[in-house]
């Protein structure tokens, strides 16, 4: 604690870090002997300088007061439309300080333990929203939320991040990127989607043995080999390629020493910027990750629940609620930072937060869910229904190909959202063949 | 001079006929400017020069061109029509009658274009590119035959992507046969990325009908068909603007048709040596068009008839008859380039076309059914929408590489023909087409 209460002395007493403070910086002699007295109120002063930290600086927090709402809401109304949405957007200010207080601990941790937080929590929205979803047994949620974002990522994100960064380089005619990398990255994501794809295509050729059975067999097989696979790519990716161009180029860890000094060299107030940075001390970190996956589960159970009064009061599919409106939450941080990347003409730090989101979501998260699905008794399967699936194999395959000549430009952007928007519009008339989930 | 610009347009036309004639056309020969054509134009103002000019445009727009020698298989057609009753002959000579029209639409928007500068000049190759699938599709439309309509421009994407490039590649590597010709990679996977993007969207709706999983079972893709026409048409303006203005150094070596300051020669004797005045240029785009109006009314209803007198399915007559007609043309320039060892123009031309019909042609037609209300949709049935995904993709794949051999070219035909022995012994799932 008294090695807490340095750190806030430092940290109050300047405004401005330079790039070598550490929490070990010279301390003030008056603050190392504290009088019993004041130590409730240093306590204190730490909380509210943490809590102006994370909570009042930055602006996307406005829309934190939607959390609470939309509680209130759900206890005083039965109008499940509204508490859908305002759940949805009291989830995304949280998901992206989970994002900011996972870089924080990461900047204290080193390169590899940073990775592996980056590569687990980076999508503890996702994980959370899917848990919830598969407790109460909604399976045909919890996959088409995960199919969603891996789309969102490819699509959405990338088409909005080549559009911008196209048109603010507009004069440059084509952005340029780390062809090596992203042709091995769309590679893994190519092979992790195909590993996805096998039990779907198994149903549909309906040639399994014990029609239904195998299938859920199948997949948790496939499942435990794709965490297995996901393992050795961490291996792969933190042991010891910083410098090489197979690293990570994830700008949110801290692995990759590359991106953080590029991310230095800007004079931007970005989270990425405070890889050295770091404005909370290490265990404040932690329990800000903490009570942020703790707010975040909460408000995960009111959106899980009200998905179907939603899907009914909107009149929407659930299909197009769960593939569309749920991966924009868990993407919204995401998103806004690869958007930012492109414009600043650093597409391979865009190119890393994309592949590298949708790699981690085909070969960690879904098969992470079907194994935990299989603890909790339910029968979450990779079969994912034909439409969805061809769609991502379109798409993955389409994506990856494009990616292979190493350019962007503003065109190719625009036809990535548009392919968005026309699959968005195929989820909004699709409906399952069987019925409706659960 | 004046004959190698032709043998560049079309490939078809021999060297050495100049016109014989009136200093007027002597004058035009030797300035290729505008001010001398409008200057020619002024000074043949007069009856008796009036029925010369029209005499001398008919000869070099109608009779200089070898393929002109089946222009009379098109007013034999409509004589056939009304004197007869065998669809089969009809259809047939009206298939062969529309070829040369084809190929001279292509002329003589291209000799627009030189009057009118290089944008405008690309629009106009943009828009009238395919106006001969565009005329058939609507025709087809009009009576009601959706699924001509569908596998029409289906199989000229196909036509397209496998056929031409096929017997360019081929005809190019038996021509320069100790070397792998090479063509400009970058560009040609940027297009051919964008092909299969435009493919993608196309392909959505169908995938949607086949897993059965729409809310309102057949119309709701008809719906989400229009919705996703009307995106791929405004993807298809930023295309144009991206061709056309923003990123034209990516065309310049692949695109003859929009390019005006190219070092390659034939491209600049091509723009400015305009064969025939503006007006002109005009008066034959409007006449050709409404002949080819004309004799594809007769020839979409002569199909029906055709498929049961010759024992063809419909589909094969669709995927594979018709949009030879449409691409006749491209296809001899094609091959005539490929053998000149001009690849990138080739390739602009076959990718280019696939990438516009896609992007504007089928959309367009969707659009058009709309606002006649017909149920044209996207949903091209299982076994062509699978077929036109495989190829775009195999063709994107090899066309990474950069080079081009016979073996290429041959294994491209070989594909093709199997594609079209598929659709000799295809019927569609349901009904037959109305």
């Amino acid at each position: 604690m008294a090695n807490s209460g340095i750190e806030l002395e430092t940290n109050g007493g300047s405004k401005h870090w330079d790039s070598d403070s550490q929490p070990n910086a010279s301390i003030p002699i008056s603050t190392v002997a504290l009088p019993p007295a004041s130590n409730f109120h240093c306590a204190f002063q730490k909380i509210a300088h943490s809590v102006k930290i994370v909570i009042f600086t930055a602006k996307i927090n406005v829309l934190l007061p939607f959390g609470p709402a939309s509680i209130i809401l759900h206890y005083l109304t039965n109008h499940h439309g509204v508490v859908f949405l305002c759940s949805l957007l009291g989830i995304i200010p949280l998901a992206e300080r989970l994002g900011y207080a996972t870089e924080q601990m990461a900047a204290y941790t080193g390169p590899t333990v940073g990775g592996l937080l980056n590569a687990t929590f980076g999508n503890a929205t996702e994980m959370i929203i899917a848990i919830y979803a598969l407790k109460n047994g909604m399976i045909r949620v919890v996959q088409q939320s995960l199919l969603g974002s891996i789309l969102s990522n490819m699509l959405l994100v990338l088409g909005c991040s080549f559009f911008a960064g196209g048109i603010v380089h507009y004069d440059k005619k084509e952005q340029v990127f780390n062809k090596g990398t992203a042709v091995v990255n769309s590679g893994l994501l190519l092979m992790a989607v195909m590993g996805l794809s096998f039990p779907a295509v198994l149903h549909f050729t309906h040639s399994e043995v014990r029609y239904g059975k195998s299938e859920v067999a199948l997949s948790r097989f496939s499942s435990c080999i794709m965490l297995v696979a996901y393992g050795s790519y961490l291996f792969f990716q933190l042991s010891g390629r910083e410098s090489s161009q197979y690293s990570r180029i994830d700008s949110q860890e801290g692995s990759d020493s590359d991106i953080q000094r590029q991310s230095q060299s800007q004079n931007s107030a970005e989270p990425e910027d405070e890889e050295e940075e770091p404005e909370i001390g290490l265990w404040e970190s932690v329990a800000w990750l903490a009570l942020l996956t703790l707010w975040v589960s909460i408000l995960s159970e009111y959106l899980v629940n009200a998905i179907q009064g939603a899907s009914e009061s909107f009149n929407l599919p659930v299909a197009f609620i769960s593939v569309i409106l749920l991966p924009i939450v868990g993407n919204a941080a995401e998103h806004a930072s690869a958007v930012m990347f492109a414009m600043k003409d650093k597409l391979d730090i865009t190119l890393g937060v994309a592949i590298g989101s949708s790699t981690q979501i085909s070969m960690f998260v879904i098969p992470f869910c079907v194994v935990v699905g299989w603890m909790m008794k339910k029968n979450m399967d990779l079969n994912f229904q034909l439409f969805e699936t061809a769609t991502l194999f379109i798409t993955v395959l389409v994506v990856a190909f494009m990616v292979q000549d190493g350019t962007a430009n503003y065109l190719k952007g625009l036809m990535l959202v548009l392919c968005y928007l026309i699959v968005a519009a195929s989820f909004f008339v699709h409906v399952d063949p069987s019925s409706s989930d659960d | 001079m004046m004959a190698s610009t032709e043998e560049e347009k079309t490939g078809l036309q021999e060297e050495a006929i100049t016109i014989n004639g009136s200093p007027m056309a002597v004058r035009k020969m030797q300035t290729f400017e505008h001010i001398g054509s409008l200057a020619a134009v002024a000074q043949s103002y007069g009856p008796r020069s009036v029925k010369s000019r029209i005499l001398r445009s008919i000869y070099i727009v109608l009779i200089k061109a070898k393929i002109n020698v089946l222009l009379p298989f098109g007013p034999l057609a409509v004589i056939l029509h009304y004197l007869t009753g065998k669809h089969g002959w009809v259809f047939f000579f009206s298939l062969i009658g529309i070829t040369p029209m084809a190929e001279r639409l292509g002329y003589a928007t291209e000799q627009l274009a030189c009057y009118t500068g290089s944008t405008v000049g690309g629009l106009l190759n943009a828009t009238f590119g395919n106006a001969t699938e565009m005329i058939i599709s609507i025709y087809a439309l009009k009576n009601g035959m959706i699924r001509v309509v569908q596998q029409s421009l289906l199989g000229s994407i196909l036509s397209n992507m496998l056929l031409v490039l096929g017997c360019a590649f081929f005809a190019g590597g038996l021509t320069h046969p100790h070397k792998d010709q090479d063509f400009n990679k970058a560009s040609a996977v940027v297009n051919s990325g964008l092909l299969l993007m435009a493919v993608m969207g196309l392909l959505f709706p169908a995938v949607l009908h086949f897993t059965h999983s729409e809310v309102h079972y057949g119309k709701s893709e008809v719906t989400l068909s229009r919705f996703s026409s009307c995106v791929m048409l405004l993807a298809y303006a930023s295309y144009l603007f991206f061709q056309l203005k923003s990123h034209r150094s990516l065309y310049n070596p692949i695109d003859s048709e929009v390019d005006g300051e190219q070092d390659a020669k034939e491209d600049n004797e091509e723009e400015e040596e305009p064969e025939i005045t503006q007006w002109e240029a005009i008066v034959w785009l409007a006449v050709l068009t409404i002949w080819i109006s004309i004799l594809s009314g007769y020839l979409v209803d002569a199909i029906q008839g055709a498929s049961e007198s010759v024992n063809m399915p419909i589909a094969f007559i669709s995927v594979i008859l018709l949009p030879i007609v449409g691409n006749a043309a491209e296809h001899a320039s094609a091959i005539m380039f490929a053998m000149k060892d001009k690849l990138d123009i080739t390739l602009g031309v076959a990718i280019g076309s696939s990438t516009q019909i896609s992007m504007f042609v089928i959309p367009f037609c969707v659009v058009i059914g709309w606002m006649m209300g017909k149920q044209m949709d996207l949903n091209f049935q299982l076994f062509e929408t699978a077929t036109l995904f495989i190829t775009v993709l195999v063709v994107a794949f090899m066309l990474q590489e950069g080079t081009a051999n016979y073996f290429k070219g041959l294994m491209l035909i070989l594909c093709y023909l199997i594609v079209a022995a598929s659709f000799f012994v295809h019927v569609d799932p349901t009904s037959d087409d109305n």
